[in-house]
């Protein structure tokens, strides 16, 4: 070992979930090492009725850091979300489709499912890929369905979460003391810099304190108050992939019965997605400013979510990355990293992603130069993997109007035109490394978009077409008998949650 | 000469009759449904095998139960013995050793991975064993014992993987049997002559030098060292990566067995290279891989056979090769498999590793039979797995090589003072700063694998993940040493290697020095 003391304190400035889960997460894994975390909340204007659909991901994450799940969506009003309800309002009328948390189909003989499932259409077989998907057919019933023993026999069942933005960061933010966090709420910070590399010397509070830390967390989101004065802090615009350019937040009355799903209404101007809570709906619509005002957005907004909105917020959105996101002593978590396209709404996993690499990553020495450069190759390959994800909504898209007209005539990414390139030939989805989606999700994705493959693999041909047609029609009778077994989902929280139902 | 798609089958002409060659045709006539593809293989009794990939990697094993080989039936006409990884010896320096191992070490505990809590033990002087005394597969190995890995994931004896040595021609031979039985034809003659389609460029016809014309829509260059078709005809580029692997010629040679039937491949650093003992049933085949720039042949030779243990079973055979891959091992209607696609050298038994992987791709990226000439998105995705493949191969060869303190060897100092690529440099770099281990999902090698090449290499991590310490170190001491204890008792259980070998394969060839072995 050499003398550098290893890094001991640990100061996190941000706001809001991205600046909680961060500390408290922090804290939660390395205090037993003895490293003391400081969280510099900075207040802002208040912050957009906003309601975050996550990732399954997240439920381990919580388990690890200590939140309770039934306590969170008690006091958060949140609820559960078995996958995002895609609905065509434009004038193509493609089908709607789902993109679930969870498998689609079991493998027959040996084959897996999905060229069987391409060549059973082939042959005439009237049901959609999601009917095959356990997640899908329980959300479309309204019922919420667990990975029980029984429910992972017929395939990978996952569940995320609809919860409101400024309930699920004071929910975290309860938790910073218990866990040692040291919280400071200023109206601001100065950032004082030392060394050629930029590296920060202590941070000036407004009140006067002055905090200093051996590694700094930058969770100010993309406004990016510390990352973005470091020297070489290059950022890379990924407009070229992304159309658009505003996304309204607002939130509308919640749902009678809370449907167990996130719904994303296309229309001729772009999309309008609602997640809906015990409490309320969520709605971000996101448009083009070339295209529509926001006077136009906001109407347009409620007219295609049905209902009159409130707390209505529009903000840019510009994505794009931060080469290094890790830049001297100081890490950017969240947006201060990558501004993600609103699609599939990724920002609380993006965040989770760069906690759970830093502390993987976190340094064993002062001298941390190796950590440093992973850290900053894996996030920009993750972040990458979720771009092409999200840019293949856009740029394989079918929908008519002039947005979807302009998005399929932006550029996409080299990987994602590889990938869709390889799944119109023969139905596979090329392995990338560090991905968040699963191949399922890909399949889900781009069969939901329109995209029929030329051509299945050979393993599925050893199966007669009578085979598998006897073997899609037990699957169906299965997932159904199984799912309708499970509860409503409205009953299921108000158990959950200690209430009746509504 | 006729159409080139006069049907709906497609049809597939694979040139070379080799390892690559044979397993390639006996899973496509496996795996593809016969009324859609036509298989024939064309080779040449002329022309010998280079055969020097007699190590192989566990997967073999997948490879041959998805074609439904009996294990038994094929070890005993390959002459196989198994294999539970390799040892080197005096890579890092002379009179040191290590075996990597086709399994794990330790396991991990409170979710901190092994090797930290092994590190921590060894700073604090609480425990002085060395890393291999944590693995099943290398104390089995050192122990010249064998058994069939537990199917209980709870058992220390199911923590490993194993693999085989064989007789490559063997092998070739054994799976051209099952191949013609199902439906593979097989051509005797050589490819003399070649038609491309003017405007495509793609190929459509060969010409063996018997006048024979054997048309077809997809060909698989099986052809080795010589690439007939993806270099002869194609002209499609090749990498070279001397400058990081500078061995290029290989000297290869029988001999009779005198040491013990060890389940393991050795590989020993000599002056300007290695040397390989691969113990089969009946015999051991030997070779010296060695720089071209660092030795001349007739020392290569001497050194060689100098280095037998026992009668030389005929002459040395010269191999020269240049390490490197093709720039695209598919293009145009033509894809290369083994030797005629790359060749990296069998350091780490990946030869045939790499024809698997080529083969498995192939197969479920093969054109449809309704298609009409091949394909370029699917050989896009084919190259792309393909290189990824050889690109991990090669960094991790490389690391054998540069981590070695032999100073004053000229091979071995340029070796370690070469610049390596970025992306061995970044692994090294962590691994040196954290104890932290290159983590990928795809291609070889695994974790424990750079473990044990990393250590045994001598290369030591300056610190480990700090989350090691909230482990109290008292008990930390109690369960290594009740790991140790496990892989002891366990191992000691074991059958011989050799007793082990008879009782599944049938009576082995008695070498002179069996008795010493138990």
């Amino acid at each position: 070992m050499t003398a550098n003391p290893p890094i001991a304190r640990v100061v996190v400035v941000g706001s809001a979930v991205p600046l909680w889960l961060c500390s408290t997460a922090l804290a939660r894994a390395l205090g037993p090492i003895g490293v003391k975390i400081t969280a510099v909340e900075l207040k802002t204007a208040q912050m957009p009725s906003q309601v975050y659909a996550t990732l399954p991901p997240l439920e381990s994450f919580h388990s690890k850091l200590g939140v309770e799940e039934a306590a969170l969506l008690r006091s958060t009003a949140g609820s559960f979300s078995l996958g995002q309800l895609f609905v065509d309002g434009t004038e193509s009328r493609r089908p709607g489709f789902f993109h679930a948390w969870g498998s689609y189909g079991a493998a027959i003989d040996g084959v897996a499912f999905f060229p069987c499932w391409l060549k059973a259409k082939r042959n005439g077989l009237d049901a959609s890929l999601e009917s095959f998907c356990p997640a899908a057919v329980a959300a479309n019933y309204g019922r919420m369905i667990r990975p029980t023993a029984e429910v992972a026999a017929l395939g990978r069942t996952e569940y995320a979460y609809h919860v409101p933005a400024n309930a699920y960061a004071r929910e975290l933010k309860a938790l910073a003391p218990a866990l040692g966090v040291t919280v400071y709420e200023e109206s601001g910070a100065q950032v004082a810099r030392s060394g050629t590399d930029g590296s920060i010397e202590r941070l000036v509070l407004d009140s006067g304190r002055i905090v200093q830390g051996d590694l700094y967390v930058d969770a100010t989101g993309s406004s990016a108050k510390l990352i973005g004065g470091t020297p070489a802090s290059e950022w890379r615009s990924w407009q070229t992939h992304f159309i658009a350019d505003r996304l309204l937040l607002a939130r509308a009355p919640r749902f009678t019965s809370v449907p167990p799903f996130s719904e994303i209404r296309v229309s001729r101007a772009g999309w309008t997605a609602l997640y809906p809570t015990q409490a309320m709906t969520g709605v971000a619509h996101a448009y083009s400013s070339g295209l529509h005002s926001d006077e136009e957005a906001a109407r347009l907004a409620s007219r295609v979510g049905g209902s009159a909105l409130l707390d209505i917020t529009v903000q840019p959105v510009s994505p794009g990355i931060r080469l290094k996101p890790w830049n001297a002593n100081c890490v950017a978590i969240g947006s201060s990293a990558c501004v993600l396209d609103p699609i599939h709404d990724i920002s609380v996993h993006a965040v989770q992603l760069g906690i759970v690499h830093l502390l993987s990553l976190f340094p064993a020495s002062a001298e941390y130069g190796a950590e440093r450069t992973e850290y900053n190759r894996l996030m920009s390959s993750a972040f990458e993997r979720l771009r092409d994800f999200q840019s293949a909504f856009y740029a394989c898209s079918l929908f008519a109007g002039k947005f979807w007209q302009l998005a399929r005539h932006h550029v996409p990414p080299a990987e994602l035109l590889h990938k869709s390139e390889t799944f119109r030939a023969r139905g596979v989805i090329a392995p990338l490394e560090d991905e968040t989606f699963l191949a399922a999700s890909w399949q889900a994705l781009f069969c939901g978009l329109g995209i029929v493959p030329d051509s299945w693999g050979p393993a599925a041909d050893a199966l007669s077409p009578t085979r598998i047609a006897e073997q899609c029609e037990r699957m169906l009778e299965v997932i159904r008998t199984r799912v309708t077994a499970e509860p409503m989902h409205d009953e299921y929280l108000a158990a959950l949650c200690g209430r009746a139902a509504a | 000469m006729e159409p080139s798609h006069s049907s709906d089958n497609l049809r597939i002409v694979i040139v070379g009759g080799g390892t690559a060659g044979w397993m390639c045709a006996l899973a496509m006539a496996r795996q593809l449904p016969a009324v859609s593809y036509g298989i024939t293989l064309i080779e040449s009794d002329d022309i010998g095998t280079v055969g020097v990939g007699e190590a192989t990697l566990p997967h073999i094993k997948i490879f041959n139960d998805s074609l439904g080989i009996n294990e038994a039936q094929f070890m005993r006409e390959t002459r196989a013995t198994m294999k539970l990884g390799i040892e080197f010896r005096d890579w890092s320096q002379p009179g040191q050793g290590y075996i990597h191992p086709f399994g794990a070490f330790g396991e991990p505990w409170g979710g901190v991975e092994f090797q930290h809590h092994w590190i921590r033990a060894q700073r604090r002087g609480a425990s002085g064993s060395a890393l291999e005394d944590y693995s099943y597969s290398v104390a089995a190995a050192r122990a010249n014992a064998f058994d069939f890995p537990n199917e209980d994931k709870k058992s220390i004896r199911s923590t490993y993987a194993y693999a085989y040595h064989f007789d490559a021609g063997l092998y070739s031979a054994f799976l051209r049997k099952l191949a013609v039985e199902a439906g593979v034809q097989r051509m005797e003659g050589q490819v003399c002559d070649c038609s491309r389609e003017r405007l495509s460029g793609d190929i459509t016809e060969l010409t063996l030098k018997s006048g024979a014309r054997i048309a077809g829509d997809l060909f698989v260059d099986c052809s080795g060292f010589r690439a007939l078709l993806i270099g002869g005809v194609l002209g499609v580029s090749w990498q070279d990566w001397t400058h990081w692997l500078p061995c290029d010629r290989a000297y290869a040679v029988q001999c009779e067995r005198t040491g013990a039937l060890t389940p393991y491949t050795r590989s020993t650093a000599q002056l300007a290279g290695w040397i390989w003992r691969i113990p089969l049933q009946h015999r051991v085949g030997n070779g010296y891989v060695f720089s071209s720039r660092f030795l001349t042949d007739a020392e290569a030779q001497q050194s060689l056979l100098g280095a037998l243990e026992g009668q030389a079973l005929g002459a040395p055979r010269l191999l020269r090769f240049s390490p490197g891959r093709r720039l695209h091992a598919w293009s145009h209607n033509c894809v290369a498999i083994g030797l005629a696609s790359g060749f990296l050298e069998p350091l780490e038994s990946t030869s045939i590793f790499l024809i698997q992987a080529a083969v498995v791709d192939l197969i479920s990226l093969i054109p449809a039979p309704h298609s009409r000439t091949s394909d370029p998105r699917l050989a896009n995705e084919f190259n792309r797995l393909n290189d990824m493949q050889y690109d991990r191969v090669r960094d991790f060869l490389i690391l054998h090589y540069m981590a070695n303190r032999r100073f004053g060897e000229p091979l071995w100092d340029y070796v370690r003072t070469m610049p390596v690529p970025d992306s061995l440099h970044d692994k090294l770099e962590l691994f040196r700063s954290r104890a932290a281990l290159p983590n990928y999902q795809f291609g070889l090698f695994a974790r424990d694998s750079w473990l044990a090449v990393l250590i045994g290499q001598g290369i030591e991590p300056s610190h480990y993940d700090r989350m090691a310490d909230v482990f109290p170190l008292e008990s930390l001491d109690e369960k290594l040493t009740a790991f140790r204890e496990r892989v002891r008792t366990n191992v000691a259980a074991m059958s011989s290697h050799s007793e082990f070998i008879a009782n599944y394969c049938g009576p082995v060839a008695t070498a002179a020095s069996e008795g010493a072995e138990a």
